[in-house]
């Protein structure tokens, strides 16, 4: 079939034109600092009633992947969590491709001690590769990733710098490395590197934590659980109902050092990343511009984790003294999905959380001295998601303003929840939130007919599918399908896209801080594929821009210490940048 | 909010005003201790009608009802325990009669033996069919229970048989919204309001399901015509005080909150939700010296509460005093911790 990913756009075939005449261009300057706290003077349009235009393409391009959750009569609490997908260019074509996360059969019972295992390709995990048409086709088995166990979450990262990106797929029992061979295919590598892990993992994310240029790993765990056969909720016929979470003990992460030679060693308790959490989703940026990322962990029913890098290898968790631990109110809630960006574009990271019915999410505004203060309700997030459930999240400029937006996919964990609160629904529909400048306000309702589709929804990653300038998104639903939406977002927004490159840092420059400055003011950014929930997201930095057709600079920091700075960069294009030598006189931008 | 305790007491009040008429019984008989009893019961002295109940049963044990005369002016002066037993020795020797059997399971419910209570209930409809009075009891017993699929069942059973109880529309409304069922939590306070048409706790309820409906105006306005209706009363409640303060700091109105927070402190000096309301408002208006008083009073009153210790922990911080805050942020996390750790490991099997 000839069919090009949703209409593509007359922007879109001149982005990748654009791509293929700048991926060599490297601009080199240094000195300035960057996130340097400015608040931004906008001029950026700002009607609040703007939606956004996201189309349902997933049968059109060819994606038929079906998640198998192996619901059981005994509520095993795996069934209801998964999963997660990632967009990535495996190939090197230029265009992102979707892996998608699948479960195992599960026997009622099954027996304690278990590790399920895929016996089929109906759970195999999927690889679909997106064609020149924009059009995929599912090369799981060319690539050799048809997976092994209950998958639960991905992670994408080229952790032997070869220009290639690597898996790592976490699941129930055990988790898998898969190697990049650069021809199509990948090898597990797991037992090599020493990073299979144990238990239940779920989240994952790659992040050079030494600075030592390769990306180390931290791997999330849920719960110290096993398949006992445990009776929660109401005693009758159809009311047994996964068991919360505080029924079981939390779980050590697991945190891998990348020793450069293809194997790893876990160091969660040497670097004070040991501390046990219940741990669903991670994210990542420098929060108080020290020139090291640090880590946030969404915790599930119990205080959030921060830990803070102190910049000597070694990590401090800080939740309750930055006040990201907890809600307003000291409450814990349900942590699921988390996202780590400058919503408000002061040029420091804040962090959005997701969480269950009647908590409502948490939106902690960083407040540039370590610490945060909990907005959800100046923001408008509260009011629109007390009643919601929400898992996968992203900070994205949807509509290219210039101002980070929220999409949010939903579902409760309980299928018994209608029974027990008839209020609130197992399935929902997604929340997208634009943001206005002066807070959120939901556009759901008028942004698509996706937006009235109740999905019992986990994972999402965004990314430029087309190369359009507009993020799109991929959305996964448990024991359901996944759905790719194209983003038609009418505007005639001016946008960037930055695909970073490093030599003395990790060659996918996670880390790596971007601040871009127009006339209309400043925005900012982590170089991150790890966030939202089980799922890793386009590794190219995405700026909107509004009306302007220029940035007037592009300052990265990036994680060897350099500082790069580019002038007058055109907008409506992709841009790869090469971390440049560093200058004799760089010197780390410590704040 | 602070519901549950103040709907025990609502139960109290209802229950002791019908108790008054109970004398009428006790009056056939003609001993002379029973005969003072009598006397000292109509004239609102218990504990003179208690003793002198008792010493008419000694005299002639069994032979008349003084021991429920007894019981029932034990329960005017709320010693449940001695009332129990005097119905028990009264039940001993009269076991079919259905008035002991009742009352019992009444006294047991305000002891809060509710599985006992429950027992007993089930021994006296077997004698004689409850009353929309009795079957509210039986509600209530299952409301501790947390047993709220039952507690519904049995206070609409109650409503059926007494459409004009309000205490039981109003318990079959916070049942109804304890199960997040909030349409019908609505259709009873409104019933509520129908029967009684400036019933305070009723326009507060509806406030809290408007709250849960994401209408913070409507439940804004709600709470305030809650506390207009009961601004002549002598038994003011701080619950709509303390639901409109509530309401107000989450819409960040923290300055306009502090007043109704005062006013729910001043009603209830021992309820420590409201003075960490109130300290909350106080700090998010910046007047930490207030904050700090209001929190460290709500600390003394609830030292387990862990959303105290953490806004003590951001007061402290806010003054530079770190080590307290330290310490307090410490002691949120342990707190935390223990809650969580506090389900069962192992939840009943079916």
């Amino acid at each position: 079939m000839k069919h090009s990913f949703g209409n593509l756009s007359k922007g879109g075939k001149a982005a990748l034109l654009v791509f293929a005449v700048l991926c060599a261009s490297v601009f080199l300057a240094s000195g300035s600092s960057i996130g340097s706290p400015e608040q931004s003077q906008t001029t950026r349009a700002a009607d609040s009633a703007t939606p956004g235009r996201f189309v349902d393409v997933t049968q059109r391009l060819g994606i038929h992947f079906q998640h198998q959750a192996s619901h059981t009569s005994r509520k095993y609490l795996p069934e209801t969590m998964g999963s997660g997908v990632a967009l990535f260019d495996y190939d090197n074509d230029g265009r992102l491709d979707i892996f998608i996360v699948n479960g195992a059969p599960l026997g009622d019972p099954t027996p304690k001690g278990a590790i399920p295992q895929k016996t089929g390709p109906k759970y195999w995990n999927r690889l679909y590769h997106q064609k020149t048409d924009g059009t995929f086709e599912d090369v799981t088995e060319k690539a050799g990733l048809q997976g092994t166990g209950y998958g639960m979450g991905v992670a994408v990262g080229d952790y032997d710098n070869d220009g290639y990106e690597d898996l790592y797929v976490t699941a129930y029992g055990g988790n898998k490395l898969y190697h990049n061979n650069g021809d199509g295919t990948f090898s597990d590598v797991t037992a090599k590197a020493g990073v299979g892990g144990s238990g239940w993992s779920t989240s994952a994310a790659w992040v050079d934590l030494d600075g030592d240029g390769f990306l180390d790993l931290v791997v999330l765990r849920y719960l110290e659980w096993d398949f006992d056969d445990i009776w929660c909720g109401e005693h009758k016929e159809g009311y047994r109902a996964y068991c919360h979470p505080d029924y079981f003990k939390p779980a050590r992460p697991l945190v891998y050092h990348n020793n450069g030679d293809g194997t790893f060693t876990e160091v969660s308790e040497k670097l004070g990343l040991s501390k046990p959490a219940k741990g669903l989703g991670v994210a990542l940026a420098d929060y108080d511009h020290d020139g090291h990322i640090d880590l946030f962990f969404a915790n599930d029913s119990m205080v959030e984790y921060l830990y803070h890098n102190k910049g000597d290898g070694s990590f401090e968790e800080v939740g309750l003294v930055s006040e990201v631990a907890v809600d307003i109110d000291g409450r814990t809630y349900a942590g699921m999905g988390v996202d780590f960006a400058d919503y408000n574009n002061d040029g420091w990271p804040d962090i959005v959380v997701t969480d269950l019915a009647n908590q409502r999410y948490a939106l902690y505004q960083n407040n540039g001295d370590g610490t945060f203060t909990y907005v959800s309700t100046q923001s408008g997030l509260a009011r629109m998601t007390l009643a919601h459930s929400g898992w996968g999240v992203r900070l994205f400029d949807f509509d290219n303003d210039g101002w980070k937006d929220l999409l949010i996919v939903q579902g409760h964990d309980l299928d018994t929840i209608e029974l027990t609160n008839p209020n609130l629904r197992y399935r929902e529909p997604m929340l997208l939130a634009r943001n206005t400048g002066k807070g959120f306000v939901d556009v759901s309702q008028s942004s698509g007919e996706v937006f009235r589709q109740s999905w019992v929804a986990r994972g999402l990653a965004i990314g430029d599918l087309d190369n359009d300038g507009r993020l799109d998104a991929v959305v996964t639903t448990n024991d359901g399908p996944a759905y790719v939406l194209h983003n038609e977002t009418p505007s005639a927004n001016h946008w960037l896209l930055l695909k970073l490159v490093g030599h003395k840092s990790n060659r996918d420059a996670i880390g790596a801080s971007v601040k871009l400055v127009t006339a209309s003011g400043p925005q900012f950014a982590t170089v991150s594929t790890a966030s939202s929930y089980l799922s890793s997201g386009d590794k190219r930095v995405h700026f909107g821009i509004g009306k302007e057709n220029s940035a007037a600079s592009i300052e990265i920091l990036w994680p060897s210490g350099i500082v790069q700075t580019l002038k007058s960069i055109s907008a409506d294009q992709i841009l790869q940048i090469d971390e440049p030598v560093a200058p004799a006189n760089a010197k780390p931008a410590v704040k | 909010m602070c519901e549950s305790s103040r709907d025990r007491s609502g139960i109290l009040c209802k229950a002791v005003m019908l108790l008054l008429f109970v004398p009428s019984i006790c009056a056939q008989q003609t001993d002379s201790d029973y005969a003072q009893g009598v006397a000292a019961f109509r004239a609102g002295d218990y504990a003179a009608a208690a003793d002198l109940f008792a010493k008419a049963d000694v005299a002639a044990p069994g032979t008349t009802d003084a021991l429920i005369c007894q019981a029932k002016s034990l329960i005017h002066l709320q010693n449940f325990s001695s009332s129990e037993g005097a119905l028990r020795r009264y039940i001993a020797l009269h076991l079919d009669s259905d008035e002991a059997l009742y009352l019992l399971g009444f006294v047991l419910h305000r002891e809060n033996k509710v599985r006992e209570s429950l027992e007993i209930y089930t021994k006296a409809a077997m004698l004689k069919t409850p009353t929309g009075e009795d079957l509210k009891i039986v509600g209530l017993d299952y409301v501790i229970l947390n047993d709220y699929a039952n507690a519904i069942k049995w206070l609409e059973k109650a409503v059926e048989l007494d459409p004009k109880n309000k205490d039981a529309w109003y318990y079959l409304g916070r049942a109804y919204y304890s199960r997040s069922l909030l349409p019908e939590s609505r259709r009873a306070f409104l019933t509520v309001l129908d029967l009684d048409p400036r019933d305070a706790r009723a326009e507060n309820n509806l406030g809290l399901i408007l709250e849960s409906e994401a209408k913070p105006d409507e439940a804004l306005e709600a709470y305030r015509k809650a506390i207009d209706w009961q601004a002549g009363s002598a038994h003011r409640s701080e619950q709509p005080y303390l639901n409109l303060g509530n309401l107000l700091l989450e819409l960040d109105r923290a300055g306009e909150a502090v007043a109704s927070l005062e006013k729910a402190v001043e009603l209830a000096v021992n309820n420590a939700s409201c003075h960490l309301k109130l300290g909350t408002a106080y700090l998010r208006a910046n007047r930490l010296p207030e904050a700090q008083r209001e929190l460290e009073n709500a600390e003394r009153l609830e030292p387990e509460n862990a959303a105290i210790h953490y806004q003590l922990a951001r007061l402290y911080k806010q003054v530079h005093q770190m080590d307290k805050a330290k310490s307090e942020f410490q002691r949120t996390e342990e707190l935390q911790s223990r809650a969580a750790r506090s389900r069962p490991p192992d939840p009943p099997q079916p």
